[in-house]
């Protein structure tokens, strides 16, 4: 693969576009084995390989075009000229966009646990000796940007994951408002804050915002373990964000199996009858 | 993003001038240690980095490897794990999948 061809697929996955890699495995021609493209969802086709002829690449486009609605990979064949072509289409998926908006103390293992679940993520504060570099070494993009300017522009899918953290409730608040303002609603929205201010907050937002169902909005934001360090509370938001995403109970796996141990059913050393249930 | 850091190692090591193999598993069919779009890269000291699966499967992928970078040719490699090899570790996969490899 070219360096070229490479930065392109990583540019692509950096703009949080499906991409998918073809790689050419068999063909009349032996030089064209192994030659790769990039093809888009919208049709967009782009190649190294100068020598491939413009129908087969049509060809392609239409045979991948299956896959390419799957959302998968897998490997096509078909004939041309009778002569059999087989291609492997690769599928990057564009990762989920986690935004973090207020950078202090809680957004910092938040951003690494992102990173490590495999999220696009982006950290965004109005201050510049919060958001930069040195705080946020492997975080995917660190903004430095007023929340307001920031939440109007950016884009936003079902894909987009948003947790708003900011220093000041104030900051939380009008960003929420002007994310229920945009056409496409977020996956997710968490907000931090002690239930007392939420409440407060949710009366006025339902005023603001009579039609609007709040299905995506979770404030307090994370899961109830307990969580009160900023790795703790990371890990109940990161939960409740795969919660989310996997679109599962949240409880614990164990427990379907307690229900069977108050019939007295028990595994292996019979641990479940000696829990106080 | 693992599926990344493998073609971008290929990008270093073609720089370098080193001369290696990409073998990624482009179908599988029925039950395979590893899913398509695995990828390792063999060296012609027989170093390996990423998996395709371990074991005898991934010992012939090796082999035929060897063979591409001596003849700068890429190659199909089908690895056939359902002929009851009982295998020591007891890593026992019931599928088929192919192999493509290129020179890097």
């Amino acid at each position: 693969m070219s360096r070229n061809l490479f930065a392109k697929l990583e540019e692509s996955i950096n703009n949080r576009k499906d991409t998918f890699l073809l790689t050419i495995t068999e063909y009349p021609d032996e030089k064209l084995i192994g030659a790769k493209a990039l093809l888009w969802p919208d049709g967009e086709f782009c190649t190294e390989a100068s020598l491939l002829p413009l129908d087969v690449r049509d060809l392609l486009s239409i045979h991948c075009n299956k896959l390419v609605t799957k959302k998968r990979s897998g490997t096509v064949r078909f004939m041309w000229k009778d002569r059999l072509i087989e291609c492997f289409a690769e599928y990057f998926p564009s990762p989920l966009h986690l935004i973090v908006a207020g950078a202090g103390h809680v957004c910092e293992p938040v951003a690494e646990m992102g990173r490590l679940l495999g999220f696009f993520v982006t950290v965004i504060d109005d201050r510049k000796e919060f958001a930069n570099r040195e705080r946020f070494p492997n975080a995917n993009e660190v903004v430095c940007q007023s929340y307001l300017d920031y939440f109007r522009h950016v884009d936003i899918t079902e894909k987009t994951y948003i947790l708003l953290l900011t220093r000041g409730h104030k900051y939380d608040v009008l960003s929420l408002n002007e994310l229920l303002k945009r056409e496409f609603q977020a996956g997710y929205i968490g907000m931090i804050g002690s239930r007392r201010r939420i409440s407060g907050v949710f009366e006025e937002i339902q005023r603001d915002f009579p039609h609007e169902s709040f299905e995506n909005l979770y404030t307090p934001v994370g899961l109830d373990i307990g969580a009160e360090t900023p790795a703790e509370i990371a890990v109940s938001i990161m939960a409740e964000i795969l919660k989310v995403k996997n679109q599962k109970s949240g409880d614990s796996l164990s427990s379907q199996i307690k229900r069977f141990a108050k019939m007295g059913f028990h595994e292996g050393a019979g641990k479940w009858t000696k829990c106080s249930l | 993003m693992d599926q990344m850091q493998l073609i971008k190692r290929t990008l270093d090591i073609r720089k370098g001038g080193e001369k290696a193999a990409l073998a990624t598993i482009i179908r599988t069919k029925g039950s395979t240690p590893r899913k398509t779009g695995s990828r390792m890269i063999v060296f012609p000291c027989g170093r390996v980095e990423g998996t395709i699966g371990g074991g005898c499967g991934e010992a012939e992928v090796i082999e035929e490897a060897f063979q591409v970078i001596q003849t700068n040719t890429p190659s199909q490699k089908r690895v056939d794990l359902t002929k009851g090899l009982f295998y020591e570790d007891g890593g026992i996969c019931g599928g088929i999948m192919d192999v493509f490899i290129e020179p890097i």
